[in-house]
Protein backbone atom coordinates (compact mmCIF):
# COMPACT_ATOMS: atom_id res chain seq x y z
CA UNK A 1 0.00 0.00 0.00
CA UNK A 2 2.72 2.46 0.75
CA UNK A 3 4.20 3.20 -2.66
CA UNK A 4 8.02 4.18 -2.82
CA UNK A 5 8.38 7.82 -2.37
CA UNK A 6 9.09 9.83 -5.24
CA UNK A 7 7.19 7.61 -7.64
CA UNK A 8 3.80 8.85 -6.98
CA UNK A 9 2.35 12.88 -7.32
CA UNK A 10 0.18 13.06 -4.49
CA UNK A 11 -2.68 15.33 -4.59
CA UNK A 12 -4.60 16.89 -1.56
CA UNK A 13 -7.70 16.54 -1.98
CA UNK A 14 -9.94 17.27 1.74
CA UNK A 15 -9.24 17.70 5.27
CA UNK A 16 -9.84 14.23 7.39
CA UNK A 17 -12.59 15.96 9.15
CA UNK A 18 -14.49 16.85 5.93
CA UNK A 19 -14.79 12.94 5.91
CA UNK A 20 -15.67 11.97 9.43
CA UNK A 21 -19.35 13.59 9.81
CA UNK A 22 -20.99 10.98 6.57
CA UNK A 23 -17.88 9.29 6.15
CA UNK A 24 -17.97 9.60 2.26
CA UNK A 25 -16.95 12.72 -0.19
CA UNK A 26 -16.64 13.14 -3.65
CA UNK A 27 -13.59 14.92 -4.49
CA UNK A 28 -12.14 15.76 -7.95
CA UNK A 29 -8.43 15.00 -9.35
CA UNK A 30 -7.10 16.02 -12.53
CA UNK A 31 -10.94 16.27 -13.99
CA UNK A 32 -11.82 12.78 -12.92
CA UNK A 33 -14.04 12.24 -9.95
CA UNK A 34 -13.02 10.37 -6.83
CA UNK A 35 -15.17 8.94 -4.29
CA UNK A 36 -13.46 8.67 -0.33
CA UNK A 37 -15.04 6.63 1.77
CA UNK A 38 -13.72 6.77 5.05
CA UNK A 39 -14.29 2.77 6.61
CA UNK A 40 -13.03 2.73 10.86
CA UNK A 41 -10.04 5.28 10.73
CA UNK A 42 -8.82 4.42 7.36
CA UNK A 43 -9.52 6.31 4.04
CA UNK A 44 -10.38 4.31 0.69
CA UNK A 45 -10.54 6.32 -2.66
CA UNK A 46 -12.05 4.74 -6.15
CA UNK A 47 -13.20 6.14 -9.05
CA UNK A 48 -16.66 7.98 -8.49
CA UNK A 49 -18.61 6.62 -11.13
CA UNK A 50 -19.59 3.47 -10.81
CA UNK A 51 -18.49 0.52 -13.81
CA UNK A 52 -21.67 -1.14 -14.01
CA UNK A 53 -23.75 2.14 -14.77
CA UNK A 54 -21.86 5.27 -14.59
CA UNK A 55 -23.99 6.85 -10.95
CA UNK A 56 -22.09 8.18 -8.31
CA UNK A 57 -20.34 6.27 -5.94
CA UNK A 58 -20.06 8.75 -3.40
CA UNK A 59 -24.20 8.99 -3.39
CA UNK A 60 -24.34 5.60 -2.54
CA UNK A 61 -23.64 3.74 0.92
CA UNK A 62 -21.38 1.95 3.50
CA UNK A 63 -22.20 -1.10 4.77
CA UNK A 64 -20.17 -3.53 6.95
CA UNK A 65 -17.13 -1.93 5.40
CA UNK A 66 -18.49 -2.04 1.43
CA UNK A 67 -19.23 0.27 -0.69
CA UNK A 68 -22.77 0.28 -2.14
CA UNK A 69 -23.45 1.72 -5.27
CA UNK A 70 -26.84 4.05 -5.03
CA UNK A 71 -28.07 2.68 -8.55
CA UNK A 72 -28.55 -0.62 -8.13
CA UNK A 73 -26.77 -1.56 -4.97
CA UNK A 74 -23.85 -3.72 -6.03
CA UNK A 75 -21.39 -3.84 -3.62
CA UNK A 76 -17.53 -3.51 -3.41
CA UNK A 77 -14.35 -4.01 -1.76
CA UNK A 78 -13.02 -0.47 -1.19
CA UNK A 79 -9.37 -1.88 -0.76
CA UNK A 80 -9.53 -3.23 -4.41
CA UNK A 81 -12.75 -1.79 -6.15
CA UNK A 82 -13.85 -5.92 -6.61
CA UNK A 83 -17.06 -6.19 -7.03
CA UNK A 84 -19.20 -8.70 -4.49
CA UNK A 85 -20.70 -11.43 -7.78
CA UNK A 86 -19.64 -9.55 -10.21
CA UNK A 87 -16.81 -9.85 -12.89
CA UNK A 88 -16.17 -6.09 -12.90
CA UNK A 89 -13.91 -4.14 -10.67
CA UNK A 90 -13.95 -0.43 -9.87
CA UNK A 91 -10.62 1.30 -10.01
CA UNK A 92 -9.09 2.09 -6.63
CA UNK A 93 -6.50 5.69 -6.22
CA UNK A 94 -3.88 4.97 -2.80
CA UNK A 95 -4.43 7.31 -0.51
CA UNK A 96 -2.46 9.09 2.44
CA UNK A 97 -3.26 10.70 5.03
CA UNK A 98 -0.57 13.82 6.15
CA UNK A 99 -1.09 15.92 8.86
CA UNK A 100 -5.00 15.44 8.72
CA UNK A 101 -5.06 16.23 5.11
CA UNK A 102 -6.27 13.38 2.47
CA UNK A 103 -3.85 12.80 -0.27
CA UNK A 104 -4.65 10.51 -3.49
CA UNK A 105 -2.90 9.17 -6.34
CA UNK A 106 -4.34 10.64 -9.17
CA UNK A 107 -3.60 7.07 -11.23
CA UNK A 108 -5.53 4.36 -10.77
CA UNK A 109 -3.80 1.86 -8.95
CA UNK A 110 -2.77 -1.06 -11.08
CA UNK A 111 -4.12 -4.60 -10.04
CA UNK B 1 -29.69 -36.18 -1.12
CA UNK B 2 -26.86 -36.75 1.66
CA UNK B 3 -23.93 -36.11 -0.24
CA UNK B 4 -22.49 -33.25 -3.17
CA UNK B 5 -23.89 -34.39 -6.16
CA UNK B 6 -21.81 -35.71 -9.02
CA UNK B 7 -24.20 -33.99 -12.25
CA UNK B 8 -26.64 -31.06 -11.54
CA UNK B 9 -28.41 -29.66 -14.93
CA UNK B 10 -30.03 -26.13 -14.72
CA UNK B 11 -32.92 -26.32 -17.04
CA UNK B 12 -33.43 -22.94 -18.12
CA UNK B 13 -30.14 -20.35 -18.30
CA UNK B 14 -31.81 -16.90 -16.84
CA UNK B 15 -29.97 -15.21 -13.71
CA UNK B 16 -31.17 -17.94 -11.62
CA UNK B 17 -29.43 -20.83 -13.41
CA UNK B 18 -26.59 -18.63 -14.19
CA UNK B 19 -25.98 -17.57 -10.62
CA UNK B 20 -26.50 -21.26 -9.77
CA UNK B 21 -23.51 -22.60 -11.98
CA UNK B 22 -21.21 -19.69 -11.47
CA UNK B 23 -21.66 -19.83 -7.51
CA UNK B 24 -21.27 -23.75 -7.95
CA UNK B 25 -18.00 -23.16 -9.36
CA UNK B 26 -17.13 -20.79 -7.66
CA UNK B 27 -17.22 -22.74 -4.42
CA UNK B 28 -15.33 -25.61 -5.75
CA UNK B 29 -17.87 -27.48 -7.17
CA UNK B 30 -16.14 -30.17 -9.03
CA UNK B 31 -18.74 -32.38 -10.61
CA UNK B 32 -20.64 -32.02 -14.07
CA UNK B 33 -22.80 -29.08 -15.12
CA UNK B 34 -24.96 -28.49 -17.84
CA UNK B 35 -26.96 -25.86 -18.74
CA UNK B 36 -30.02 -26.08 -21.36
CA UNK B 37 -31.32 -22.69 -22.98
CA UNK B 38 -34.10 -23.19 -25.15
CA UNK B 39 -33.31 -20.04 -26.96
CA UNK B 40 -30.12 -20.21 -29.35
CA UNK B 41 -28.49 -17.10 -27.52
CA UNK B 42 -26.02 -17.17 -24.76
CA UNK B 43 -27.73 -16.92 -21.54
CA UNK B 44 -28.01 -12.81 -20.92
CA UNK B 45 -29.48 -10.72 -18.38
CA UNK B 46 -33.01 -8.98 -19.38
CA UNK B 47 -33.45 -6.01 -17.51
CA UNK B 48 -31.72 -3.89 -20.15
CA UNK B 49 -33.74 -5.28 -22.76
CA UNK B 50 -36.60 -2.64 -22.34
CA UNK B 51 -33.79 0.31 -21.58
CA UNK B 52 -30.17 0.45 -22.68
CA UNK B 53 -30.62 -2.30 -24.80
CA UNK B 54 -33.93 -1.01 -26.61
CA UNK B 55 -32.29 2.62 -26.53
CA UNK B 56 -29.45 0.92 -28.54
CA UNK B 57 -26.93 2.55 -26.31
CA UNK B 58 -26.49 -1.84 -25.17
CA UNK B 59 -24.93 -4.17 -27.58
CA UNK B 60 -25.02 -8.40 -27.17
CA UNK B 61 -22.01 -8.67 -25.09
CA UNK B 62 -23.22 -6.14 -22.52
CA UNK B 63 -26.22 -8.33 -22.35
CA UNK B 64 -24.55 -11.61 -21.98
CA UNK B 65 -24.01 -13.25 -17.98
CA UNK B 66 -22.28 -16.43 -18.53
CA UNK B 67 -19.87 -16.36 -21.92
CA UNK B 68 -18.98 -19.66 -23.64
CA UNK B 69 -15.49 -18.99 -23.40
CA UNK B 70 -16.28 -18.80 -19.39
CA UNK B 71 -18.33 -22.15 -19.67
CA UNK B 72 -15.22 -23.76 -21.92
CA UNK B 73 -12.78 -22.68 -19.19
CA UNK B 74 -14.95 -23.64 -16.25
CA UNK B 75 -15.85 -26.69 -17.71
CA UNK B 76 -19.70 -25.99 -17.99
CA UNK B 77 -21.83 -27.67 -20.97
CA UNK B 78 -23.69 -25.06 -22.01
CA UNK B 79 -26.30 -26.69 -24.73
CA UNK B 80 -28.33 -23.80 -26.46
CA UNK B 81 -31.38 -24.37 -28.28
CA UNK B 82 -32.33 -26.86 -26.14
CA UNK B 83 -35.58 -27.97 -24.58
CA UNK B 84 -36.59 -30.10 -21.96
CA UNK B 85 -39.63 -31.79 -21.29
CA UNK B 86 -39.76 -33.40 -18.50
CA UNK B 87 -37.84 -35.11 -15.45
CA UNK B 88 -38.32 -38.48 -14.31
CA UNK B 89 -37.27 -39.73 -11.12
CA UNK B 90 -35.96 -42.64 -9.47
CA UNK B 91 -34.73 -44.46 -6.18
CA UNK B 92 -30.79 -43.20 -7.68
CA UNK B 93 -30.63 -41.00 -10.19
CA UNK B 94 -33.01 -37.96 -12.20
CA UNK B 95 -33.69 -38.04 -16.02
CA UNK B 96 -33.98 -34.99 -17.47
CA UNK B 97 -35.79 -35.76 -20.81
CA UNK B 98 -34.86 -33.05 -23.78
CA UNK B 99 -37.57 -32.52 -26.85
CA UNK B 100 -36.63 -34.15 -29.77
CA UNK B 101 -35.42 -37.33 -27.82
CA UNK B 102 -32.45 -38.08 -25.35
CA UNK B 103 -32.27 -37.52 -21.75
CA UNK B 104 -29.48 -36.49 -19.31
CA UNK B 105 -28.80 -38.33 -16.04
CA UNK B 106 -28.83 -36.09 -12.80
CA UNK B 107 -28.51 -36.22 -9.56
CA UNK B 108 -29.67 -32.75 -9.39
CA UNK B 109 -31.46 -30.47 -11.46
CA UNK B 110 -32.39 -27.08 -10.96
CA UNK B 111 -36.33 -25.75 -12.80
CA UNK B 112 -35.39 -22.07 -13.97
CA UNK B 113 -37.65 -22.47 -16.92
CA UNK B 114 -38.66 -18.34 -15.71
CA UNK B 115 -41.82 -17.37 -17.29
CA UNK B 116 -43.00 -15.54 -20.34
CA UNK B 117 -45.12 -12.82 -21.42
CA UNK B 118 -49.15 -12.52 -21.32
CA UNK B 119 -50.88 -12.72 -24.51
CA UNK B 120 -54.15 -10.89 -24.70
CA UNK B 121 -56.67 -13.38 -26.61
CA UNK B 122 -56.90 -11.90 -30.32
CA UNK B 123 -54.20 -9.39 -29.96
CA UNK B 124 -51.09 -10.25 -32.50
CA UNK B 125 -50.34 -8.80 -35.55
CA UNK B 126 -46.96 -7.57 -37.33
CA UNK B 127 -47.60 -4.64 -35.52
CA UNK B 128 -48.15 -5.64 -32.31
CA UNK B 129 -44.76 -6.66 -29.99
CA UNK B 130 -44.63 -8.81 -26.45
CA UNK B 131 -41.39 -8.10 -24.93
CA UNK B 132 -39.39 -10.91 -23.24
CA UNK B 133 -36.90 -12.01 -24.79
CA UNK B 134 -33.69 -11.41 -26.95
CA UNK B 135 -35.56 -11.59 -30.14
CA UNK B 136 -38.60 -9.93 -29.00
CA UNK B 137 -36.39 -6.91 -27.91
CA UNK B 138 -34.63 -7.10 -31.02
CA UNK B 139 -37.84 -6.94 -32.94
CA UNK B 140 -38.94 -3.78 -31.32
CA UNK B 141 -35.46 -2.07 -31.48
CA UNK B 142 -35.81 -2.62 -35.25
CA UNK B 143 -39.04 -0.31 -35.21
CA UNK B 144 -39.14 1.34 -32.29
CA UNK B 145 -37.05 4.39 -33.76
CA UNK B 146 -38.87 4.55 -36.43
CA UNK B 147 -42.46 4.50 -35.31
CA UNK B 148 -44.45 8.19 -34.91
CA UNK B 149 -46.29 7.40 -32.50
CA UNK B 150 -46.35 3.91 -29.97
CA UNK B 151 -49.24 2.32 -28.00
CA UNK B 152 -48.27 0.64 -24.80
CA UNK B 153 -51.08 -1.60 -23.05
CA UNK B 154 -49.88 -1.89 -19.68
CA UNK B 155 -48.22 0.75 -17.70
CA UNK B 156 -46.11 -1.65 -15.17
CA UNK B 157 -43.01 -1.33 -15.30
CA UNK B 158 -41.82 -3.00 -18.40
CA UNK B 159 -44.67 -0.71 -20.41
CA UNK B 160 -43.24 2.36 -18.15
CA UNK B 161 -40.22 1.54 -19.40
CA UNK B 162 -41.02 1.09 -23.18
CA UNK B 163 -42.68 4.49 -22.33
CA UNK B 164 -39.46 6.19 -21.16
CA UNK B 165 -37.17 4.22 -23.56
CA UNK B 166 -39.27 5.22 -26.63
CA UNK B 167 -39.63 9.01 -25.36
CA UNK B 168 -36.08 9.39 -25.31
CA UNK B 169 -36.08 8.04 -28.68
CA UNK B 170 -38.35 11.05 -29.21
CA UNK B 171 -41.47 8.55 -29.96
CA UNK B 172 -45.00 9.66 -29.35
CA UNK B 173 -46.04 7.37 -25.92
CA UNK B 174 -49.84 6.61 -25.27
CA UNK B 175 -49.74 3.88 -22.48
CA UNK B 176 -53.16 2.79 -21.47
CA UNK B 177 -53.41 1.08 -17.59
CA UNK B 178 -56.31 -0.96 -16.40
CA UNK B 179 -55.99 -0.06 -12.85
CA UNK B 180 -56.67 3.51 -11.70
CA UNK B 181 -52.91 4.25 -11.44
CA UNK B 182 -49.40 2.66 -12.44
CA UNK B 183 -47.97 0.16 -9.67
CA UNK B 184 -50.95 1.04 -7.79
CA UNK B 185 -50.92 -2.14 -5.56
CA UNK B 186 -46.81 -1.82 -5.23
CA UNK B 187 -46.56 2.25 -4.44
CA UNK B 188 -49.90 2.99 -2.73
CA UNK B 189 -51.67 5.99 -4.36
CA UNK B 190 -49.50 8.63 -3.08
CA UNK B 191 -46.56 7.40 -4.75
CA UNK B 192 -48.55 5.88 -7.66
CA UNK B 193 -49.50 9.69 -8.25
CA UNK B 194 -45.85 10.33 -8.14
CA UNK B 195 -45.05 7.44 -10.59
CA UNK B 196 -47.45 8.60 -13.09
CA UNK B 197 -46.20 12.26 -12.20
CA UNK B 198 -42.64 11.04 -13.78
CA UNK B 199 -44.09 9.80 -16.99
CA UNK B 200 -46.86 12.89 -17.81
CA UNK B 201 -43.93 15.29 -17.64
CA UNK B 202 -41.67 13.49 -19.83
CA UNK B 203 -44.54 13.49 -22.39
CA UNK B 204 -46.51 10.02 -21.93
CA UNK B 205 -50.30 10.47 -22.93
CA UNK B 206 -50.95 7.96 -19.70
CA UNK B 207 -54.22 7.23 -19.19
CA UNK B 208 -56.23 5.05 -16.89
CA UNK B 209 -59.22 2.84 -15.87
CA UNK B 210 -58.97 1.33 -19.62
CA UNK B 211 -59.84 -1.79 -20.58
CA UNK B 212 -59.21 -2.74 -24.31
CA UNK B 213 -62.00 -3.31 -26.58
CA UNK B 214 -60.13 -4.22 -29.69
CA UNK B 215 -57.09 -3.91 -31.77
CA UNK B 216 -57.10 -3.62 -35.17
CA UNK B 217 -54.08 -3.57 -37.63
CA UNK B 218 -54.49 -1.47 -40.47
CA UNK B 219 -52.15 -1.15 -43.87
CA UNK B 220 -50.52 1.87 -42.46
CA UNK B 221 -50.43 0.72 -38.30
CA UNK B 222 -52.68 -0.15 -35.60
CA UNK B 223 -55.79 1.18 -33.98
CA UNK B 224 -56.70 0.38 -30.46
CA UNK B 225 -60.26 1.07 -29.34
CA UNK B 226 -61.04 0.91 -25.36
CA UNK B 227 -64.33 0.41 -23.35
CA UNK B 228 -64.37 3.90 -22.53
CA UNK B 229 -64.57 4.91 -25.99
CA UNK B 230 -60.86 6.45 -26.42
CA UNK B 231 -59.58 5.31 -29.86
CA UNK B 232 -56.06 5.47 -29.94
CA UNK B 233 -54.05 5.14 -33.56
CA UNK B 234 -49.76 4.27 -33.51
CA UNK B 235 -47.48 2.60 -35.36
CA UNK B 236 -46.82 -0.15 -33.51
CA UNK B 237 -48.44 -1.55 -30.02
CA UNK B 238 -46.38 -3.15 -27.65
CA UNK B 239 -48.60 -5.36 -25.12
CA UNK B 240 -47.16 -5.55 -21.72
CA UNK B 241 -49.32 -6.88 -19.28
CA UNK B 242 -47.55 -9.65 -17.24
CA UNK B 243 -45.66 -12.68 -17.60
CA UNK B 244 -47.11 -16.42 -17.22
CA UNK B 245 -45.17 -19.10 -15.74
CA UNK B 246 -43.35 -22.07 -18.05
CA UNK B 247 -44.51 -24.39 -16.59
CA UNK B 248 -44.99 -27.17 -18.76
CA UNK B 249 -42.10 -28.64 -18.48
CA UNK B 250 -43.04 -28.92 -14.00
CA UNK B 251 -46.20 -30.15 -14.55
CA UNK B 252 -45.23 -32.81 -17.03
CA UNK B 253 -42.85 -33.96 -14.34
CA UNK B 254 -45.37 -33.83 -11.72
CA UNK B 255 -44.30 -31.24 -9.31
CA UNK B 256 -46.40 -29.52 -6.61
CA UNK B 257 -47.52 -25.75 -8.09
CA UNK B 258 -48.99 -23.43 -6.16
CA UNK B 259 -52.56 -22.69 -7.13
CA UNK B 260 -52.79 -18.72 -6.90
CA UNK B 261 -49.87 -17.19 -7.56
CA UNK B 262 -48.39 -20.00 -9.99
CA UNK B 263 -45.18 -21.47 -10.45
CA UNK B 264 -43.46 -24.50 -8.37
CA UNK B 265 -43.75 -24.35 -4.72
CA UNK B 266 -40.25 -24.85 -3.03
CA UNK B 267 -39.04 -24.42 0.18
CA UNK B 268 -36.85 -21.44 1.97
CA UNK B 269 -33.99 -23.41 0.29
CA UNK B 270 -35.83 -24.13 -2.99
CA UNK B 271 -36.27 -27.84 -2.61
CA UNK B 272 -39.19 -28.96 -4.37
CA UNK B 273 -40.95 -31.99 -2.89
CA UNK B 274 -38.91 -34.29 -4.92
CA UNK B 275 -35.62 -34.90 -3.83
CA UNK B 276 -32.39 -33.75 -5.75
CA UNK B 277 -35.14 -31.07 -7.60
CA UNK B 278 -35.17 -27.62 -7.19
CA UNK B 279 -36.71 -24.72 -8.32
CA UNK B 280 -35.65 -20.72 -8.74
CA UNK B 281 -36.25 -17.72 -10.68
CA UNK B 282 -39.32 -16.43 -11.63
CA UNK B 283 -40.76 -19.89 -11.80
CA UNK B 284 -40.56 -20.27 -8.10
CA UNK B 285 -43.09 -19.91 -5.80
CA UNK B 286 -40.73 -20.15 -2.23
CA UNK B 287 -41.54 -20.26 0.87
CA UNK B 288 -40.93 -17.26 2.67
CA UNK B 289 -40.21 -18.17 6.74
CA UNK B 290 -41.00 -14.38 8.06
CA UNK B 291 -44.62 -14.63 6.73
CA UNK B 292 -44.98 -18.30 6.28
CA UNK B 293 -46.54 -17.88 2.99
CA UNK B 294 -45.63 -18.51 -0.84
CA UNK B 295 -44.02 -16.08 -2.72
CA UNK B 296 -43.36 -15.73 -6.72
CA UNK B 297 -41.54 -12.78 -7.51
CA UNK B 298 -40.58 -11.68 -10.69
CA UNK B 299 -37.47 -9.79 -10.43
CA UNK B 300 -33.24 -10.53 -11.26
CA UNK B 301 -32.53 -9.95 -7.58
CA UNK B 302 -34.75 -12.63 -6.54
CA UNK B 303 -33.52 -15.28 -9.20
CA UNK B 304 -30.14 -14.26 -8.78
CA UNK B 305 -30.55 -14.88 -4.46
CA UNK B 306 -32.35 -18.02 -5.05
CA UNK B 307 -29.79 -19.54 -7.69
CA UNK B 308 -27.30 -18.82 -5.33
CA UNK B 309 -29.49 -20.51 -2.31
CA UNK B 310 -29.50 -23.81 -4.05
CA UNK B 311 -25.83 -23.35 -5.19
CA UNK B 312 -25.81 -23.74 -1.41
CA UNK B 313 -28.45 -25.96 -0.79
CA UNK B 314 -25.96 -28.41 -3.46
CA UNK B 315 -23.24 -27.85 -1.45
CA UNK B 316 -24.27 -28.83 1.65
CA UNK B 317 -23.31 -25.20 2.94
CA UNK B 318 -25.62 -22.92 5.32
CA UNK B 319 -28.42 -20.37 4.33
CA UNK B 320 -27.81 -17.09 4.19
CA UNK B 321 -29.90 -14.54 6.40
CA UNK B 322 -33.08 -12.89 4.53
CA UNK B 323 -33.07 -10.08 1.98
CA UNK B 324 -36.41 -8.05 1.93
CA UNK B 325 -37.67 -8.23 -1.54
CA UNK B 326 -35.19 -5.19 -4.17
CA UNK B 327 -36.10 -4.16 -7.56
CA UNK B 328 -35.43 -1.63 -9.34
CA UNK B 329 -36.05 0.24 -12.37
CA UNK B 330 -34.29 3.24 -14.72
CA UNK B 331 -37.03 5.05 -16.20
CA UNK B 332 -35.70 8.66 -18.05
CA UNK B 333 -32.95 10.12 -16.08
CA UNK B 334 -34.42 8.53 -12.58
CA UNK B 335 -33.53 5.54 -10.75
CA UNK B 336 -36.64 4.22 -9.03
CA UNK B 337 -35.54 1.29 -6.54
CA UNK B 338 -38.35 -0.49 -4.34
CA UNK B 339 -37.18 -2.51 -0.86
CA UNK B 340 -39.17 -4.80 1.30
CA UNK B 341 -42.55 -5.83 0.85
CA UNK B 342 -46.15 -3.28 0.25
CA UNK B 343 -49.31 -2.94 2.51
CA UNK B 344 -51.60 -1.04 2.29
CA UNK B 345 -52.04 0.46 5.97
CA UNK B 346 -48.49 1.72 5.70
CA UNK B 347 -48.03 5.28 6.25
CA UNK B 348 -45.80 7.26 3.70
CA UNK B 349 -42.95 8.80 4.92
CA UNK B 350 -41.14 11.07 3.15
CA UNK B 351 -37.33 12.27 3.30
CA UNK B 352 -36.39 14.33 0.74
CA UNK B 353 -37.65 16.41 -1.80
CA UNK B 354 -40.63 14.81 -4.12
CA UNK B 355 -40.95 18.03 -6.29
CA UNK B 356 -36.82 17.59 -6.96
CA UNK B 357 -37.47 14.05 -7.55
CA UNK B 358 -34.90 13.25 -5.04
CA UNK B 359 -36.26 11.07 -1.80
CA UNK B 360 -37.10 8.00 -0.18
CA UNK B 361 -40.63 7.32 0.54
CA UNK B 362 -40.97 4.85 3.90
CA UNK B 363 -44.30 2.98 4.22
CA UNK B 364 -44.38 2.57 8.45
CA UNK B 365 -46.81 0.74 10.26
CA UNK B 366 -46.47 0.78 14.12
CA UNK B 367 -43.25 2.35 13.78
CA UNK B 368 -41.64 -0.30 11.90
CA UNK B 369 -40.17 0.44 8.46
CA UNK B 370 -42.13 -2.62 5.81
CA UNK B 371 -41.05 -0.95 2.49
CA UNK B 372 -39.38 1.73 1.18
CA UNK B 373 -39.77 3.42 -2.36
CA UNK B 374 -36.19 5.42 -3.48
CA UNK B 375 -36.52 7.93 -6.52
CA UNK B 376 -32.68 8.70 -7.01
CA UNK B 377 -31.77 8.43 -3.81
CA UNK B 378 -30.64 4.67 -3.36
CA UNK B 379 -27.96 5.67 -0.94
CA UNK B 380 -31.25 4.90 1.18
CA UNK B 381 -31.78 1.62 0.50
CA UNK B 382 -28.91 -0.10 2.25
CA UNK B 383 -30.03 1.18 5.58
CA UNK B 384 -33.96 0.93 4.39
CA UNK B 385 -32.87 -2.51 4.07
CA UNK B 386 -31.80 -3.22 6.91
CA UNK B 387 -34.12 -1.28 9.05
CA UNK B 388 -37.04 -3.37 7.60
CA UNK B 389 -35.00 -7.08 8.20
CA UNK B 390 -34.50 -5.97 11.99
CA UNK B 391 -37.50 -4.22 12.32
CA UNK B 392 -36.25 -1.93 13.64
CA UNK B 393 -37.96 0.84 15.72
CA UNK B 394 -37.97 4.64 13.63
CA UNK B 395 -40.13 7.61 14.60
CA UNK B 396 -41.01 9.14 11.81
CA UNK B 397 -39.58 12.67 12.33
CA UNK B 398 -36.17 10.45 12.13
CA UNK B 399 -36.69 9.08 9.02
CA UNK B 400 -38.15 12.15 7.33
CA UNK B 401 -34.94 13.96 8.68
CA UNK B 402 -32.68 14.11 5.88
CA UNK B 403 -29.84 15.20 8.75
CA UNK B 404 -30.14 12.00 10.00
CA UNK B 405 -27.72 8.97 9.26
CA UNK B 406 -29.70 6.20 9.26
CA UNK B 407 -26.99 3.64 9.39
CA UNK B 408 -26.55 4.85 12.44
CA UNK B 409 -29.70 3.81 13.67
CA UNK B 410 -28.69 0.28 13.37
CA UNK B 411 -26.79 -1.77 15.55
CA UNK B 412 -23.79 -2.92 13.65
CA UNK B 413 -20.84 -0.55 13.94
CA UNK B 414 -19.37 0.38 10.54
CA UNK B 415 -16.04 -1.46 9.91
CA UNK B 416 -13.85 -3.68 8.06
CA UNK B 417 -15.05 -7.05 7.97
CA UNK B 418 -13.35 -9.16 10.49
Amino acid sequence: MTPEAGTVEWVAVAPLVELQRRRKKQVEVAGRAIALFLVGDRVFALDDTCVHKGRSLSRGSLWKGKVVCPAHQWTFDPETGRADDQDDCQPVHDVLVVDGVVHVDPRPRQI
Amino acid sequence: MSATPSTVVAVGAGQAAVSAVRMLRRRGFEGRLVVLGDERHAPYQRPPLSKEYLRGEADLDDLTILQPSWCSANDVELLLGTRAERISYDTSARRVHLAGGGEIVADAVLVATGVRARRLPGIEGNRVVHLRTLDDADRLRAQLPGAGRIAIIGGGLIGSEVAASGRDLGVEVTCLEAAALPLLGQLGPAMACVYADLHRENGVDLRFGQQIESVVETSSGVVVRTRLGDVVEADLLVVAVGAVPNDELARASGLAMDPVAGGVLVDAGCRTAIEGVFAAGDIASRFDPTTGRHVRAEHLDNAGRQGMAVARALLGQAEVAEDPAWFWSDQYEHNLQFVGRPRADATVVVRGSISDREFTAFYVHEGRVHAAFAVNSGGDVTAARQLITGAVPVAETVLADEDTDLLALLDTVDTVDA
